[in-house]
């Protein structure tokens, strides 16, 4: 295995647990609320996961609890924001120092536990080609469901009416509520799912790629979901390529160390968000801001 | 006004903004006093008791692991100066918030910029600290780390006046940029040969360490920072300028018109905040720290945006919020040490105390009804 084939690997399998977030992260701001919070949703959903599969013996049970524990961090975030009309990049930093108080105090216990991990599938065939089966068609579940979750997102944000639903609240709610809609539901409901995925991200990451459980685990992948957002201009396809970008970068560094390249890992590391700081600049200069327009009204909102 | 300082300085969002929602403005405020402080008083009780379920869970007693924390923070001079010495970077920071928020920007950027103001101070540090005299030492790693952490906020500030790009996002991105910048230093070019192998600078030489005051475990910084935040909350009642940046935040069409310099003002607003954070960050590293780390500044700079934000951008009580703060994170020590419990336990009630004035502000402020 060379050095490039085992960056590509580890930038898909640590890319998932990005993608994951960043999609529910995509589908939330697109009814308009940012969820800062999506760090808390993953940090609650790797233990969540973690102590199901611990608790039941099951990894595969494992996954509902991160998806339900990753729920109610979202759930809290949009009744604050929807509901109290909190500011929403405090009420999801809120979420996230509530999720990273809880899941230290409650996950000290499981450090030492050991999970079966998510086992690798290999797809039939396709899994046995050179180079491509080992990065593509060699991994554990969530990394597929992934890839799925991209074109399933897309489909349902541009072609069904539940998309135009939920886009028309990310830009003018007050049309959605004067035509019959509800945009609270939308928007409650958007940033539940979109942070129950944040949680099942957050597994990938404790029974899927990591295969253990430690405090702070996340550490800022959640918060690199939000740039990916950001950088693939709320397009799901795109968020699919920053995710993969950010992964890619994160797992190059080791690997280039491990061949003997003296690289700093830390450059490394900061050149996805100089990508994305530069997106967002070319972005904005095209005078084309794509940004849902209730959404640049919250981050514009001070209080 | 019956209610105690302290409880209405906790009390962010209950009056809300009177333009947002004058309705619930009427409401709180034309409530008896009497109401007003049981609700106070009441909502905290909650807080606690939430808290107090927590703690039952992990199988402590509630009432003891509370009396550990208020004994480790109020009732012992050395934890209320470990309070003070971690307030001074978080409240600079808080405040680095505050000035933009005036001018009605985001910045959630006060991570970044008490890095690279401790980055910046540890530069100059180690370049003249060995050989210039300490108060000239202490006044270039100053210039060097308001400098620092305003080049990084005025960078979010131009890109927003001049390109319009969202100043909550770039500020947000440019945290982990510094956090990277610090990694590589400390990892590499900067790294301690005398070390015990960990990532971190070479120790500040003690000529250049801020002074101690009095015997005690406060320095100088603290000073310097009590003048600095006394002189923000001057400058934005008393000035021209803090008058200026009231007008853009309320209106920036109308400021526009009446010939105000918007953009300068904008970006001199971030500019202002980010020389403070990065005061902050010197201050902490010069005083407390004197080696740079990586967990250096562990989340200050976000607790400091939640302070910010519980203080209601009135920077005395954005800076009460700080200490309040501060004064949580210093008793999660004493709470692992006694009870074996993560430190970090004490984020749940800190978290919990923002939620409570969000969860009290009930549907008079409701979404779209």
């Amino acid at each position: 295995m060379n050095g490039i084939e085992q960056t590509l690997i580890g930038g898909v399998e640590g890319g998932a647990a990005i993608l994951i977030p960043a999609l529910g992260e995509l589908v939330g701001q697109r009814a308009g609320v940012v969820n800062l919070g999506v760090e808390g949703s993953m940090l609650a959903g790797a233990l969540g996961a973690y102590a199901m599969a611990v608790a039941t013996g099951n990894t595969w049970v494992g996954l509902i609890g991160g998806l339900a524990a990753g729920a109610v961090c979202g759930l809290l975030h949009s009744w604050l924001v929807v509901r109290q009309r909190a500011d929403q990049l405090a009420s999801g930093l809120v979420v996230w120092f509530l999720a990273l108080g809880v899941t230290s105090v409650f996950g000290t216990g499981y450090v030492n536990d050991t999970v079966t991990p998510l086992p690798t599938l290999s797809i039939p065939l396709l899994g046995r080609m050179p180079f491509l089966g080992p990065v593509l068609f060699q991994h554990d579940i969530l990394v597929y469901a992934g890839f799925v979750l991209v074109p399933a997102i897309w489909f349902v944000l541009h072609r069904t009416r539940l998309g135009l639903a939920l886009r028309a609240t990310g830009e003018r709610p007050e049309v959605v509520a004067a035509t019959g809609g509800h945009p609270a539901l939308v928007q409650v409901v958007a940033v539940t799912f979109g942070a129950a995925l944040g949680g099942l991200g957050g597994a990938q990451l404790s029974v899927g790629y990591v295969g253990n459980w430690f405090n702070d685990m996340t550490s800022g992948y959640g918060f690199v979901a939000v740039a990916v957002v950001l950088f693939a201009a709320w397009r799901p396809f795109r968020v699919l390529a920053g995710a993969l970008l950010f992964g890619v970068a994160l797992a190059a560094a080791s690997v280039l160390q491990a061949h003997g390249v003296a690289v700093n890992q830390y450059l490394l590391d900061a050149m996805p968000y100089l990508i994305t700081l530069l997106a967002l600049i070319t972005l904005a200069r095209k005078g084309s801001s794509e940004a849902p327009e209730g959404l640049r009204r919250a981050l514009a909102d001070t209080g | 006004m019956a209610m105690a300082p302290v409880s209405e300085a906790l009390l962010p969002e209950l009056s809300g903004d009177p333009a947002d929602d004058p309705g619930g403005r009427r409401q709180w405020w034309s409530l008896p006093d009497y109401r007003r402080v049981g609700i106070v008083v009441g909502t905290y009780a909650a807080v606690l008791a939430a808290f107090g379920v927590v703690l039952l869970l992990k199988g402590t007693n509630p009432i003891s692991v509370l009396d550990t924390m208020l004994h480790s923070t109020l009732l012992n001079w050395g934890a209320v100066q470990q309070t003070i010495l971690r307030a001074v970077p978080v409240a600079l920071a808080a405040l680095a918030v505050t000035i933009p928020a005036r001018a009605g920007m985001v910045n959630v950027g006060g991570e970044g910029q008490l890095i690279m103001g401790a980055v910046a101070a540890t530069g100059m540090g180690l370049l003249v600290g060995a050989t210039w005299p300490g108060p000239l030492s202490w006044l270039a790693m100053a210039l060097a780390g308001m400098a620092a952490g305003g080049i990084w906020a005025g960078i979010a500030g131009l890109l927003r006046t001049a390109l319009d790009a969202n100043e909550a996002v770039t500020t947000l991105l440019m945290n982990f940029i510094a956090n990277d910048v610090m990694l590589y230093l400390i990892y590499q070019p900067w790294k301690y040969k005398g070390g015990s192998g960990q990532p971190e600078s070479a120790p500040l030489p003690a000529v250049a360490h801020l002074p101690r005051l009095l015997g005690s475990q406060l320095n100088l910084g603290v000073i310097v920072a009590a003048a600095a935040a006394l002189g923000v909350w001057l400058l934005l009642r008393r000035s021209g300028w803090g008058f200026g940046l009231r007008i853009v935040g309320g209106n920036r069409e109308a400021a526009r018109r009446a010939g105000l310099p918007v953009k300068q003002l904008m970006v001199s607003a971030m500019v202002a905040g980010g020389m403070l954070a990065g005061l902050g960050g010197m201050l902490n590293f010069a005083g407390l720290e004197l080696q740079l780390r990586p967990d250096i500044t562990a989340t200050f700079g976000y607790v400091a945006f939640l302070a910010s934000f519980l203080g209601r951008n009135n920077p005395p009580k954005v800076v009460g919020a700080a200490v309040l703060f501060s004064a949580i994170a210093v008793s999660g020590n004493a709470v692992q040490l006694t009870y074996g419990l993560d430190g970090a336990i004490v984020d749940v009630l800190l978290a919990l105390i923002v939620v409570a004035p969000l969860a009290l502000t009930r549907s008079a402020r409701s979404a779209w009804r």
